[in-house]
């Protein structure tokens, strides 16, 4: 199958001017400019295959936004190749901009000042589509993202969780094969959420839309995504399962004790206490280095137990961690499999 | 044309937007007529004291004052969407990017993005203005002069349009306004409003040759009412305002183009 998404050592540079300070400075700043060149993304290489649902994740700062703008066509890259759906993203805007959707939690698509009824007839017109399909697939969304409600509200008076499912239906109206969903979850309460990833799943199942997903909520990944990619200062250092991710570096697990009376120091030697509240002590530990049983044991000898619990980090956790410590840095899961 | 169906149904929804607020829209429209018609009356009644200015009467200025104004204020309607003001905060935002995202030209998303309809007080201060000058001259109508005043306020708006347009694409690199150009927007249609000739040389100058103003109303003044010309121009030149418009239209699209471009290449 050729990729719908082909993406081959993919560099973007950026000049940042560093301007001269005082008022002498503002002169020369019109002679010579220094500036310094920041490697927002840093020869990428990846396929996607048409209909996968892929998790791209990184941390603030890692490249993200700036793929995903060369990705759609915003952002010309400074070197590498990238073609999506046979055609370079940036040449032929208008014609390339069809064949996709995007969605930016950030910001709404919409017009601020009509009803999203409107909105989704204005959309019908700028991208061409036929009355049957447009009418057929907003018949469809409405029904699955809850919009008759306030389908003749306009877009400033909706809540963000309306707004987005609003902004969701609009991306998918004009049959885009891909589409790229940057943060849709974000601020909003679980129940919308929830609502969110159950269109998402439906779209890529029915419609085989090919869908990048881009989100600080590990959970929608962990949900939708059997492919998740993480990028860090400019290079793809994982691409693979969620679970591989997961299995090699969240080895860790919680144990939570609840002492009967205050120890000021209950120290375990290959646990590290993570938080402590009143008699409650939290131990975080690496599970093929010691076991749960054997911390309890040690423990118990020493101190008077009345309450405890065991449980996995959470996922968050692990990623937070894979960030902040760099796990993925010179890991032999990188040379192993190579990520194209 | 796929395009201006697109703009059409744009800028009906911009006016179905703003009738949404109809008590605003109706005080606006009333402020600024009156407001801006107070400039004109204070002028007038100086110019009154003197009798006129630099062998220009009352109505003459008030003719010319009166077009500027008509073309400034469609301008001002049309091409809002380029108003760096509106535009600047529209690139900072991110909004552009959603306007690339879109199979439209992106010139005539732009200009549908804002149509402000209130600036028809501005026009209708114009028109008025206008009517007064004609009623108080004794111009010598010929079917050329009748035809010219359209063609004339055309190539107006067009040429404060490519102002706006040139403002709009300085703001892919400074991201916001540059009050500099202030003085070739609003300082052009300030000029415009009076017989270039009583301004000082350089101003002149940077009024023909910089921002060629003066092709756009002084020039076609001098042939409408028949004044004489104390710069000795060629008779021609009156006639060069659609010409002037026209390749300032072009050369802003040029520069907008280029910051389009460059706006692609270096993200914001």
């Amino acid at each position: 199958m050729t990729p719908i998404i082909h993406v081959s050592n993919l560099n973007k540079t950026y000049k940042v001017y560093k301007n001269h300070k005082g008022y002498f400075g503002l002169l020369r700043n019109l002679i010579n400019r220094h500036f310094k060149l920041i490697h927002a993304v840093n020869g990428i290489s990846f396929d996607i295959q048409p209909g996968e649902l892929v998790g791209y994740i990184g941390p603030n700062g890692a490249g993200k936004s700036t793929t995903i703008k060369m990705l759609t066509g915003l952002l010309v890259p400074t070197t590498g190749d990238l073609l999506v759906d046979g055609q370079i993203p940036w040449k032929e805007r208008k014609d390339y901009v069809k064949k996709i959707g995007a969605v930016f939690g950030q910001r709404s698509t919409l017009w601020w000042d009509l009803p999203i009824s409107d909105s989704f007839s204005l959309l019908k017109h700028i991208y061409e589509i036929p009355e049957e399909t447009h009418s057929a697939n907003l018949n469809l969304f409405r029904e699955i993202l809850e919009l008759d409600p306030f389908m003749e509200v306009p877009v400033r008076a909706l809540s963000l969780g309306q707004r987005m499912r609003a902004d969701l239906c609009a991306a998918f109206l004009h049959n885009p094969k891909l589409v790229f969903l940057d943060e849709p979850t974000i601020g909003l309460d679980v129940v919308a959420k929830q609502r969110i990833r159950e269109f998402i799943q439906f779209i890529n199942t029915e419609k085989h839309t090919t869908i990048l997903l881009t989100t600080h909520d590990i959970i929608d990944i962990a949900k939708l995504c059997e492919r998740v990619m993480v990028i860090d200062l400019g290079k793809i250092l994982f691409d693979g399962s969620l679970e591989t991710l997961l299995t090699t570096f969240g080895g860790r697990r919680i144990l939570s004790v609840e002492f009967a009376e205050f120890y000021p120091a209950p120290i375990l030697e290959v646990a590290e206490i993570i938080r402590r509240e009143g008699h409650t002590v939290v131990y975080s530990f690496e599970r093929k280095q010691v076991s749960a049983s054997k911390l309890i044991r040690q423990l118990s000898e020493n101190y008077r137990i009345s309450d405890l619990e065991v449980r996995d980090q959470p996922i968050e956790d692990t990623i937070r961690e894979i960030y902040e410590k760099q796990l993925l840095y010179n890991h032999p899961y990188d040379k192993e499999n190579p990520s194209s | 044309m796929h395009a201006i169906r697109i703009l059409r149904l744009f800028l009906n929804s911009q006016i179905k937007s703003q009738r949404q607020y109809p008590v605003s829209f109706i005080l606006e429209l009333l402020s600024s007529t009156i407001i801006l018609g107070f400039y004109f009356l204070a002028f007038a009644l100086v110019l009154q004291r003197f009798g006129e200015i630099g062998g220009w009467t009352i109505g003459e200025v008030a003719f010319i004052w009166g077009i500027t104004e008509l073309s400034f204020g469609s301008m001002d309607m049309l091409f809002s969407g380029f108003d760096y003001d509106t535009f600047g905060p529209m690139v900072r935002k991110g909004q552009f990017d959603q306007i690339l995202l879109r199979p439209v030209n992106v010139t005539i998303q732009v200009l549908g993005s804002r149509f402000v309809l209130r600036r028809l007080g501005r026009m209708m201060e114009g028109l008025i203005i206008i009517i007064y000058g004609i009623s108080i001259l004794n111009i010598d109508w010929t079917v050329g002069k009748l035809l010219y005043i359209p063609i004339l306020i055309i190539s107006q708006v067009l040429f404060f349009g490519s102002l706006f347009i040139i403002g709009a694409t300085t703001t892919f690199w400074t991201m916001e306004r540059l009050e500099i150009l202030n003085i070739f927007t609003y300082g052009g249609s300030e000029i415009m409003s009076y017989p270039m000739h009583i301004f000082p040389r350089p101003i002149r100058l940077i009024f023909t040759f910089l921002v060629p103003a003066i092709f756009m109303s002084y020039f076609p003044a001098v042939y409408i009412l028949d004044k004489p010309d104390p710069l000795n121009a060629p008779d021609f030149v009156s006639f060069l305002a659609p010409l002037v418009a026209v390749i300032m239209l072009w050369l802003a699209l040029q520069f907008w183009h280029f910051g389009i471009r460059n706006y692609q290449s270096s993200g914001s």
